[in-house]
């Protein structure tokens, strides 16, 4: 059978990942990734398993709902196509665009939607807007994939001048730099 | 992915804590240039720069785009000129020097530097005219640096040279008086000179080194102080020891940055990586200074009782943190104190705080020597040789580089002011005391024989 992915939603609390393996043991779903979140209080978990061939969508919808939903967890599953794997391919370099500064509505969408009018891949996001006078409480980090195909100079001006337009201090600078300072 | 945390105080240290690769120096040997016709040694020397440096600025704007470093000085540095120029008249020196001047500025490099002779043991031909040259050449020039090395601790001092050298700088002090004696700044007088130094002006590319190689010299004065400072505000009562791991550990992340740096612009140009010089180079902005570091460590100022001690536990901890982030730590790797090249220190001078003696007592700990330090201009020729002699000496003896890079201002008393502009910043003059005497001791010429750890064979 083919891969499903299983996302699981809820207010965030000691034992829900305990939970969900425990189900898909039960089941015997073999476990292949794994990864969480926790924004401000909320949970969000992400499962890719392989169900036996006898385990349809179904009963395994059921199930999780029936072990989870008392604990107010919201379950989605969804198949894995076998060539979404094949998705990233071609080499790139990985950047660091850092944005401090003033919180305001629509910063991300702001952005994102350079990076990807410039068809470039953000790979990983993270956004803390805490408010207030301390200008590091309000950062953006994205993490994006720039391959040999991007007009970089162009993608980079791009988002220094929107950043200069919003009031924002910006850094573009390739991951090993972090990786050299940080990790030794 | 990185956490808040790391990538915030990486940025910190770029943008606010002034952390900059201070310069990248590509060397290249000029030996395959060399002629005994003039027109065809500079048509050789031109076409050998050209074809290594061309894109040398480029590349490095790239790369320090690339990663959000700036890389502050692109410089050259060459084979000493009086070796590869040794068939030559003084006069064809300066013409040297005008051609050395000129490329520099066609390739758009700040600082040219291997204007240079070896007379540690004796004055050959073609360093006797490159020396003659170079109250000239410096005089006329604006982008070519120039060292003469003077002393080795295997060779001892040659007192001849460094008489000799003393009467060079008075010359060009003379020849730039508009300038406040500029022609100096440009300058040094070394014992144990680094073969792989890409700091000015003392950088030239050594006989065994190679055809070409990137050198790189970082900085980062600023990013120390401040690790300290956010250390003492935590913990005020850190000991020492805790402090000078601290310094280390900082020092190692700042030459960790250089080599990142200088190996991809090597591996651009498709030139071999040579070393990461870990000084640490202040520039006459505030936070960029070493002076500071002294003031965060619980001192009033550099220059006072306890100065020598932080200094020798700042040199050394930059060190043993540059030597284990780095397979390829070169030049001169220490701590600068150039007087005029930092804000504070100027000050400290300004102030009192801080003297021509205590000065040179300081650099028996630490990395260079009399580094940029503006004298009154009515210094005599054997006082001057007196001070660069002690300096020598220092350095002869205790088997590390020492050099000098005074500046006889002509017209001016000590305590008026001097400014040279740009990153040789600004001071008042210092007080040399007995500044005019005509001592004969520096005249009797000869060699001092090398000391007796000098005989390791």
């Amino acid at each position: 059978m083919e891969k499903l992915i299983i996302t699981v939603l809820g207010k965030d609390r000691p034992g829900i990942i305990a939970k969900v393996s425990a189900s898909l043991y039960a089941l015997d779903c073999n476990l292949q990734n794994v990864n969480q979140m926790i924004l401000q209080n909320e949970f969000s978990g992400f499962f890719i398993v392989e169900p036996p061939e006898a385990l349809g969508m179904n009963a395994l919808q059921q199930r999780l709902d029936q072990d989870l939903s008392g604990d107010g967890l919201q379950v989605y599953i969804d198949q894995i196509s076998p060539s979404d794997g094949k998705q990233v391919s071609g080499t790139s370099e990985t950047f660091l665009i850092t944005t401090i500064g003033p919180d305001q509505k629509g910063l991300v969408a702001r952005f994102t939607q350079i990076i990807a009018a410039h068809r470039v891949n953000v790979t990983n996001l993270t956004a803390v807007f805490k408010g207030g006078e301390d200008p590091n409480a309000n950062i953006m980090v994205y993490e994006v994939a720039v391959t040999h195909t991007t007009d970089q100079a162009n993608l980079f001006e791009a988002l220094r001048t929107k950043a200069a337009e919003l009031g924002l201090d910006i850094s573009i600078q390739h991951k090993n730099i972090f990786e050299t300072i940080n990790k030794i | 992915m990185y956490n808040e945390q790391e990538i915030l105080s990486t940025i910190e240290m770029v943008k606010n804590e002034h952390l900059d690769v201070r310069a990248v120096t590509l060397g290249i040997s000029l030996f395959d240039c060399v002629s005994h016709d003039l027109t065809v040694f500079k048509k050789n020397i031109r076409a050998k720069i050209l074809r290594n440096a061309a894109d040398l600025v480029r590349v490095c704007d790239f790369v320090g785009d690339k990663y959000g470093i700036a890389v502050v000085n692109k410089r050259i540095s060459l084979s000493p000129i009086g070796l590869v120029g040794a068939p030559f008249s003084a006069p064809q020196m300066v013409e040297i020097a005008h051609e050395l001047n000129d490329i520099a500025k066609t390739v758009n490099i700040d600082f040219m530097g291997g204007f240079s002779a070896l007379v540690e043991k004796g004055i050959a031909p073609g360093d006797r005219a490159l020396m003659d040259a170079l109250p000239q050449a410096l005089a006329q020039t604006q982008r070519l640096c120039a060292s003469v090395n003077v002393a080795t601790t295997r060779s001892g001092i040659n007192m001849d040279a460094v008489y000799e050298m003393a009467r060079v700088i008075k010359k060009a002090a003379a020849l730039t008086a508009d300038d406040d004696g500029l022609g100096c700044a440009k300058l040094c007088v070394f014992c144990n000179i680094p073969q792989d130094m890409p700091f000015m002006a003392g950088a030239y590319l050594g006989v065994g080194v190679g055809d070409a190689v990137i050198n790189v010299g970082v900085s980062g004065p600023g990013v120390v102080k401040k690790a300290i400072e956010r250390a003492l505000e935590k913990s005020p009562g850190l000991r020492l020891g805790q402090i000078a791991e601290i310094i280390k550990t900082t020092a190692c992340k700042v030459t960790r940055v250089g080599e990142l740096i200088g190996r991809e612009v090597a591996d651009t140009l498709n030139i071999r990586f040579g070393v990461v010089d870990l000084s640490l180079a202040p520039t006459p902005t505030v936070g960029d200074s070493i002076g500071e570091i002294f003031q965060a460590l619980g001192l009033t100022s550099i220059g006072v009782p306890g100065s020598t001690a932080a200094l020798a536990m700042l040199n050394d901890a930059v060190k043993k943190g540059g030597a284990f982030a780095s397979s390829h730590v070169g030049g001169l790797s220490g701590a600068f104190i150039p007087v005029t090249e930092d804000l504070n220190i100027a000050e400290a001078a300004a102030k009192g705080y801080l003297t021509i003696e205590k000065l040179e007592a300081m650099t028996c700990v630490c990395s260079v020597g009399l580094d940029m330090v503006p004298v009154p201009g009515a210094i005599t020729e054997e006082t001057l040789a007196g001070i660069i002699a002690d300096e020598m000496a220092i350095g002869m003896i205790n088997n590390k580089t020492t050099a000098t890079r005074i500046i006889p201002v002509p017209g001016k008393k000590a305590g008026e002011k001097v400014s040279f502009g740009g990153l040789l910043g600004a001071s008042q003059i210092m007080d040399v005391p007995h500044a005019h005497l005509r001592d004969t001791f520096v005249k009797q010429g000869g060699r001092i024989p090398a000391p007796i750890h000098s005989m390791k064979n």
